[in-house]
């Protein structure tokens, strides 16, 4: 049964067509052409496919794409500012907290969620909230460091702003 | 997964039109988090699923009466509840619980309904919500009606709801004069599935304890009250003897989460454990 879907996508309208059974993942990457989310276990584990629906971080592989009918969905791609990367992803690049990657588009979408409501977040509150973020190659030690420069980045930029 | 229809009505009545009681494979869905697992693993194939996300404001809001009874629409999400001021004030319990609850990028998704209406034996609320004294409000064409948590699942992953009955909201009596507290027990690893979740509420009037609820979820088919460890503890035992009448009461089977000894320890240890924490800085007499 096909259905038609419209929503936004990194600031941008959307629409497509898709059977009931699409996952939002599979409409991102495969309809959208937004491989940056990834697909890790495709159970709801990992954490690998996050995306922000109307501002809160979900996991878009248990999530069916006609779910986000009319919302508003963010992934990495919108994360940076054209060739600027965003200060969270800087400081996962100057932490080197990433090294096959493959969950590093998660781990950003995660930790902007955190940061939005908690904008100085501790290194505990950092990694009970990287629970369902997984990493197999940094030990996670890296990642913690990272969002807590980001955070920092953030709270320095937005005071420069204002 | 395998192809299936999927319908979003605009209101209750067409919702419950389009279920089906002779048909197991038409169910609701709310958030599917944990539907789209089963579809997934192929552990269920439905013909249709109907969408309860376009039903509107009666199924959606956190509202509290002016007795401090709170009704809790079962789209709610758990992450809502979790962050919600009402209920950190009204049952705080409850989002003392839903912070070790999956994890946050489930509970922005995972419905309040969906949770209870799933039966999954290995789940936090719905020993919380019994200690609570929680009833749901059922609907179907022939009306509707109130399903107290303790009744609601009948057996592994079996509710009472019929194939054409869906929970529309969640009612929680008030808490004012009320304690409460949950300790989730998990072997494997901090963030694994409960092998045992206790939950304990009561009150104190004159330095006793009153009217107390002891709920258990993990460990038995069911969550469910433990009445001779409620009765042990009004008649004044002590929080260790109320933990041993526990044990000795609870019918509780093994899983992979543990051995059925193993969790009939646990719960001696966790019923007391639970007890403390509810009562933490509370004198009581004897």
């Amino acid at each position: 049964m096909q259905k038609t879907v419209s929503l936004t996508v990194n600031g941008k309208p959307a629409t497509a067509t898709v059977e009931g059974r699409t996952l939002l993942v599979q409409l991102l990457r495969e309809t959208l052409g937004l491989t940056g989310t990834h697909v890790g276990c495709d159970t709801s584990q990992c954490g690998a496919c996050v995306v922000h629906v109307d501002g809160e971080a979900v996991k878009s592989c248990t999530l069916l794409a006609v779910q986000a009918e009319g919302r508003d969905v963010k992934t990495i791609e919108g994360v940076a500012n054209g060739d600027d990367l965003h200060p969270m992803q800087e400081a996962f690049r100057d932490n080197h907290a990433l090294q096959c990657g493959f969950c590093t588009p998660g781990m950003i979408m995660s930790a902007l969620d955190l940061v939005k409501n908690n904008p100085d977040p501790s290194e505990r509150e950092i990694r009970e909230y990287l629970e369902g973020n997984l990493c197999r190659c940094t030990g996670y030690h890296n990642i913690v460091l990272a969002i807590k420069a980001g955070a920092e980045a953030m709270r320095g930029s937005k005071a420069a702003a204002e | 997964m395998t192809p299936f229809e999927l319908v979003e009505p605009a209101s209750l009545g067409e919702a419950l039109a389009l279920l089906d009681p002779d048909d197991p494979a038409v169910r609701p869905i709310g958030g599917g988090t944990a539907l789209m697992l089963m579809m997934k693993a192929g552990f269920f194939e439905p013909r249709r699923l109907v969408s309860l996300r376009g039903l509107g404001p009666g199924i959606t809001g956190i509202n509290e009466g002016a007795d401090g009874a709170l009704d809790i629409g079962a789209m709610v999400r758990l992450g809502q509840l979790e962050r919600s001021p009402v209920i950190r004030r009204a049952a705080p319990v409850i989002a003392e619980t839903l912070v070790t609850h999956s994890n946050v990028r489930v509970r922005n998704v995972a419905t309040i309904g969906g949770n209870l209406a799933h039966g999954d034996p290995h789940m936090d609320l719905p020993p919380v919500l019994i200690a609570l004294g929680a009833e749901v409000v059922a609907a179907s064409p022939s009306g509707e009606r109130r399903i107290a948590v303790e009744n609601l699942v009948e057996s592994y992953l079996e509710t009472a709801l019929g194939g054409d009955e869906l929970i529309t909201s969640l009612h929680i009596p008030s808490q004012r004069n009320r304690r409460a507290a949950y300790i989730k027990v998990t072997a494997r690893s901090a963030d694994d599935w409960p092998a045992l979740g206790v939950a304990v509420s009561l009150a104190v009037e004159n330095r006793a304890i009153r009217a107390p609820r002891i709920a258990i979820g993990a460990a038995t088919e069911t969550a469910m009250r433990l009445p001779k460890a409620e009765a042990a503890l009004t008649g004044g035992a002590s929080w260790r003897d109320t933990g041993r009448e526990a044990a000795a009461e609870a019918p509780v089977i093994g899983d992979h989460h543990g051995s059925a000894a193993y969790k009939r320890v646990l719960v001696g240890v966790t019923v007391e454990r639970a007890l403390r924490r509810a009562l933490a800085g509370v004198e009581i007499a004897g």
